[in-house]
């Protein structure tokens, strides 16, 4: 049998798609988050209980008192769940993707009752919508539209489209074929069968659809929670990720109190619309004589009052709910005189830069000595203090065990020169675009977007932190997170269309021998260097010195420049380095005002933060606290954060896509090196802030004799054979599987169970409760460690291969949009006894409680704010 | 009441090939040749006129044809041959717009199941066709009303169609049909679905409507009572081809075929016969001189019964004019019932009584 590359057509279709339709997309998911939007803002507005009113009321006018009553205690409920919002959220979701099935589905569903060749045609693409699992066109849907609502609306607009369709059709078919021959028999036209006709005597089974498609919604409401649409499906999510059978199911009970209303109203509503239900709903009143108590506005009086009520709680919420923010600078003032002393390993490039920055400083008149170290003497003597800084520090990776030991100590004040570079890049068609100063006040052309990768690049971090607003384009653009490949897509698709686009790019990359592009220049040297030579300062160095510390981080040299003045000081030889400096610094006029500028660069408070960040987390405990942590911090510098709440795949994905800017939960290299392998183009890598990590296979310490991997041989039957497994496709099972089993030999006598993590923790909650013996794959940090005893299995051949680091991860377009957030986040680093304190105070707090949980933690460690935003 | 409808040579195919197969029909094909290549001969060859103020009636039994005709003469089937003209008109070359208009002001319809939409009020079924038409709404309610009181319905204006008894219902139809004041009103079965004393009552209606309105109505049955009570001319339909056109009388009384007179072996001859078709013509000429009761050629067959059991003589039949036209002897009036018109055999033994004689 031939393979049949069904999946390459569909790869080259969705190409094809993203080439040439993008404009299709673009223009629904303008339609889409448009109506979201305006339905979310209405639903948000009012105060809760005001809203839960206001649908009890639509509850009282369709069905009843007793409805009323319990769809106000229901909606109550939600709000002291503290779900409102969530629910507010998903209900918008729903009622959108209702409003547009219906749009679609009855026109359809009319046709193809006329026609039996559409049915035809329509019946089988209905099955394929309804049955084709929903992760498949989850994550094409963030391709074509974006995380969020959107793709949300999608996925449920695919799966509810079925039943408006199908019920529309039955229903049309359904009237009786005489009525419609004696329409025609007086003449009647096609189009007033329809409407006098056919379609009010269906419309009982066409509200049945709506009813099915409201359900259908809500339930596909709770999957699309993994394209970060948040809302209760996040809630669910996150409950699944956390094993949290209590917010479970306080969401699941929220999500089934919305189902319920919804259900029962859009039934009360199918009979009081229908003729027949108008009618005999007249006749029971008509019975009644009427009564204010059972009175019943006609539909449309009903809507236009729940328009009305819903217009001034929405107007109340709006006007109540002015908010402002505030501004802050910082001054700037030039110290003289001072002593600044400058530590260097006598390697070429740290000796060009020490002697350099020695002479500009003098020449700021600044007195500066000069010392020379080992390297691990120098970090000490950094450490202690000894030392203001030095220029010379091989990150992450030559000096990675001296940063491991002492970088707590110390601060990072980035790279001033790399082998690699980091860059934005333009199609070559782009003309008069040649370097980032010219993308100033180009933002109209380029839609204000600059197509990023992961928002956990360093990349990307840099570009929105940095990058952007040393080239004061933080307020022009926006930086949109994605993946590397979604920002290749994005270059494929716009490049294809000749579109203006500038995305994030590093090189050496293949980008450039495919497509023409344009790296743009960055003179101001923003980027920093991904494996660069850093410059390292004693702690606080820069806030006492805020001006050397700024001239610091901006320190950066080009090859050109530090080859040249290498040669100048090698052709001097030792002891007159520095006139050797001064030499190069005259046939190099300006580098000294470059590096050290006297004037200007007043630094506000970022005029980055003023777009909102969209922060997207896992709900695993180390990624609430840092995300919750960098909330708290980021918003006292006037940053707002959105979280969304993910899954991995369309993290990653939402993050090369743009939509994303932030995660902070990155487990790379390995764990989760196949997302980050598949995105890393459109992705930024913002660093490490959290390490040591480890990947293992742990078993509960009940389980004695088994302390390494070793121990495992031979004892397949004590474990039933079987390795409890998470996500197949993860880089810790592939490497399990296809490294470490075969390593230790154990391949042969384990089989490693695929499952997710969830199941995996369900699987250890439940043999560790009747302490049976269980293998489980697992990793550090992780909250197992301390809800049950386990012993982490000793991987003595380091087969597991050395530990993950958390890092951040941004979109591409992250460091140009955010640079100081950027650099921020590049030096952020958390440590094992804060991460542990910060998470504890949480779990402690409990859910729904995180931010008051950081707050609380906040004040327990009153450095945290200024060594993660220096200003 | 200038309305004339008039069928010339219709044929209704369906299947594939619907023109080849009316060509075969034409050349003397049978149904059944062509049922046997999946097409169905429906009407065949099928052309009566109507004339104005009549009640023509398609009388035959289920799968004759008989409601495909109908449907072809307001055009919601187009005949594959033939043509239906109307008024002068000739509706097969219409388009359908104008085909919709002739139906909304000329022609309306009464149906087997009524067809009343559940959705309307009784009085919004009745003002249906008006609506259609583009009546406004004040004079729409008024024909209405005036089309339900017609029908017998004055006072159920506001009640809905499923709270009325199956008769009550058919009569919204017939207002229906009746409020647009087209001049030809087609009914498909309209009573065959009423029980029998509703079916007669509303035959009556009829009959009584009819009597005032003249409209020209094709009235479709399978129920020959029924064709002979209403019909002023009655065509008999078998395999999709009329068989026979005539009056009542002439079904009966002279049956085109064994098909029709087994047909006829049911029929309550008393109902339909007239002193014209059992008087005896051969005269003597003074049958009428005496100052005896005597009957009208019109007068039915039951008060001849009622008036030759009151004579002791053949009653005389008297036209217009009370000139005498003929004369029926109690003799031919128990013949005419029995269909059984010889003259009666002498009796070998004959026990002193003559069957003639007067009871």
């Amino acid at each position: 049998m031939p393979r049949i590359p069904f999946g390459d057509w569909v790869n080259s279709a969705v190409d094809w798609l993203l080439n040439h339709m993008a404009w299709l997309f673009d223009f629904l998911k303008t339609v889409f988050s448009g109506t979201y939007d305006g339905i979310d803002a209405v639903l948000q507005a009012p105060q809760p209980l005001l809203l839960a009113g206001i649908f009890a009321v639509v509850a009282f006018w369709l069905r009843g008192t007793s409805a009323g009553v319990l769809t106000f205690a229901g909606f109550a409920f939600i709000d002291s769940l503290e779900l409102w919002e969530d629910a507010m959220v998903t209900l918008s979701l729903v009622l959108v993707a209702t409003l547009i099935a219906l749009v679609v589905s009855v026109p359809v569903g009319i046709w193809a009752a006329r026609s039996d060749r559409v049915s035809g045609v329509v019946r089988p693409v209905l099955d394929f919508m309804q049955t084709l699992p929903a992760m498949i066109y989850l994550i094409p849907a963030i391709l074509f539209f974006g995380t969020g609502a959107p793709a949300g609306i999608v996925a449920t607009l695919i799966f509810a489209l079925a039943p408006g369709v199908r019920m529309t059709e039955l229903g049309i078919r359904q009237v009786d074929k005489d009525l419609v021959e004696a329409a025609d028999a007086f003449g009647t036209t096609p189009r007033d069968t329809l409407l006098r006709i056919q379609l009010p005597l269906a419309l009982p089974t066409v509200m049945a659809g709506v009813n099915q498609v409201i359900m259908l919604g809500l339930s596909m409401a709770a999957i699309a929670g993994m394209v970060g649409t948040g809302g209760l499906g996040g809630d669910v999510n996150e409950a699944i990720g956390q094993l949290n059978v209590g917010l479970g199911s306080e969401a699941g009970v929220a999500i089934v109190i919305l189902a319920i209303y919804l259900d029962r109203m859009t039934g009360a509503l199918g009979t009081q619309v229908s003729p027949l239900g108008r009618r005999a709903a007249a006749k029971a009143r008509a019975a009644q004589g009427l009564r204010i108590w059972s009175y019943r506005p006609r539909p449309v009086v009903a809507m236009a009052g729940v328009v009305v009520l819903a217009l001034v709680a929405g107007g109340m919420g709006v006007f109540g709910g002015a908010g402002a923010t505030s501004t802050a600078s910082d001054g700037e003032n030039v110290g003289q005189g001072k002593k600044v002393t400058i530590g260097y390993i006598p390697w070429d490039e740290g000796v060009a830069s020490t002697f350099l920055w020695q002479e500009i400083l003098e020449r700021r008149g600044f007195q500066v000595e000069t010392k020379q170290f080992d390297a691990g003497p120098l970090y000490t003597s950094l450490a202690q203090g000894d030392i203001d800084f030095e220029t010379d520090s091989w990150l992450p990776t030559t000096h990675a065990q001296y940063w491991k030991k002492y970088g707590k100590q110390l601060d990072d004040l980035g790279s001033w020169y790399g082998p690699t570079s980091l860059e934005l890049s333009v199609p070559a068609y782009m003309k008069g675009i040649d370097s980032l100063d010219d993308l100033k006040g180009q933002a109209g052309k380029f839609g204000g977007k600059i197509t990023g990768i992961e928002s956990s690049a360093g990349m990307m971090g840099l570009l929105k932190t940095k990058v952007l607003k040393e080239y004061g384009l933080d307020q022009e653009y926006e930086v949109v997170d994605s993946s590397t490949p979604a920002m290749l897509a994005e270059l494929k698709r716009a490049y294809a269309e000749k579109a203006p686009i500038v995305a994030t790019l590093w090189s050496p990359h293949w980008a450039y021998s495919e497509y023409k592009l344009k790296k743009l220049k960055d003179p101001k040297g923003a980027w920093g260097k991904g494996d660069g030579v850093h410059t390292l300062s004693r702690k606080g160095f820069a806030q006492d010195n805020p001006v050397v510390g700024k001239w610091l981080k901006n320190f950066r040299m080009t090859e050109k420049q530090l080859t040249g003045l290498e040669a100048e000081i090698n052709k001097v030889g030792k002891g007159k380095q520095q006139d050797a400096v001064r030499a190069w610094l005259k046939t190099n006029p300006g580098v000294v005002d470059k590096l050290a500028p006297v004037e200007g660069s007043a630094s506000a408070t970022p005029a980055e933060a003023k777009r909102p960040l969209d922060v997207a987390w896992f709900p695993w405990d180390e990624d609430v606290a840092v995300t919750y942590l960098w909330k708290n911090v980021l918003a006292r510098r006037g940053y707002t954060l959105n979280l969304k709440q993910m899954d991995v795949g369309p993290v990653y994905t939402g993050l090369a896509s743009g939509d994303l800017d932030l995660n902070f939960d990155a487990w790379l290299p390995y764990a989760q090196s196949n997302y980050w392998e598949q995105h890393k183009n459109d992705l930024k890598d913002l660093g490490t802030w959290y390490k040591p990590t480890s990947l293992e296979i742990a078993v509960p310490s009940y389980v004695k004799d088994v302390k390494s991997l070793s121990d495992l041989k031979g004892k397949s039957k004590t474990f039933g054979g079987r390795i409890i497994g998470i996500e197949p496709g993860t880089g810790e099972m592939n490497l399990l599987k296809n490294k470490v089993l075969p390593g230790y030999g154990l391949d042969k006598e384990y089989k490693v169970v695929d499952g997710s993590t969830p199941a995996m923790l369900a699987e250890l909650k439940r043999a560790y409760a009747k302490k049976e013996p269980v293998a489980v794959v697992l990793w550090s940090p992780h909250w197992a460690y301390s809800e049950y005893k386990l012993t982490k299995l000793t991987d003595d051949r380091k087969l597991f291969g050395e530990g993950n680091t958390i890092r951040t991860i941004s979109s591409e377009k992250f460091p140009d949009q955010y640079p100081k957030l950027t650099e921020w986040i590049r030096k952020f680093r958390m440590s094992e006894s804060e991460l542990g304190g910060l998470e504890s105070e949480i779990k402690r707090r409990g859910q729904g409680h995180e931010e008051d949980a950081v707050a609380g933690w906040l004040k327990e460690h009153p450095d945290m704010v200024q060594r993660m935003t220096p200003q | 009441m200038s309305s004339r409808l008039e069928a010339d040579h219709l044929y209704k195919v369906f299947g594939r090939r619907s023109k080849a197969a009316v060509e075969r029909l034409r050349q003397g094909a049978d149904r059944e040749e062509l049922r046997a290549d999946g097409t169905t001969a429906a009407v065949i060859d099928a052309s009566f006129t109507v004339e104005p103020g009549q009640i023509f009636v398609v009388m035959g039994l289920s799968g004759s044809g008989k409601s495909t005709l109908l449907r072809m003469l307001n055009g919601l089937l187009e005949p594959t041959a033939g043509q239906v003209r109307f008024d002068g008109q000739d509706l097969t070359a219409l388009s359908a717009r104008e085909l919709r208009e002739v139906r909304s002001r000329k022609i309306s319809m009464v149906f087997q199941h009524f067809a009343l939409f559940p959705h309307r009020s009784v009085l919004e079924n009745a003002a249906y066709g008006l609506e259609v038409q583009g009546v406004p709404a004040a004079e729409r309610r008024e024909r209405a009303a005036t089309a339900l009181e017609l029908a017998g319905l004055a006072g159920w204006e506001k009640s809905w169609p499923d709270e009325l008894s199956g008769g009550m219902q058919q009569r919204v139809g017939l207002a229906r049909a009746l409020a647009t004041d087209a001049d030809l009103l087609l009914m498909d079965e309209s009573f065959s679905a009423l029980d029998p004393l509703i079916r007669r009552d509303m035959q009556d209606q009829l009959i009584e409507l009819q009597k005032k309105l003249k409209k020209t109505i094709v009235f479709i049955t399978h129920d020959l009572n029924e064709a002979m009570r209403l019909g002023d001319r009655i065509a008999v339909m078998r395999d999709g081809r009329i068989v026979q056109t005539g009056t009542a009388e002439d079904i009966l009384v002279r049956p085109a075929d064994d098909y029709v007179a087994s047909f006829t072996q049911d029929v309550d001859r008393s109902r339909v016969l007239t002193a014209g078709a059992v008087m005896d013509t051969d005269l003597r000429g003074d049958e009428a001189d005496c100052s005896c009761e005597t009957a009208g050629p019109d007068t039915s067959f039951v008060d001849l019964c009622a008036i030759s059991a009151r004579l002791s003589h053949p009653v005389a039949v008297v036209d217009k004019n009370h000139t005498l036209v003929g004369v029926v002897p109690r003799q031919r009036l128990v013949g005419f019932l029995g269909d059984e018109q010889g003259t009666p055999e002498r009796c070998p033994s004959p026990r002193g009584e003559e069957v003639t004689a007067g009871a």
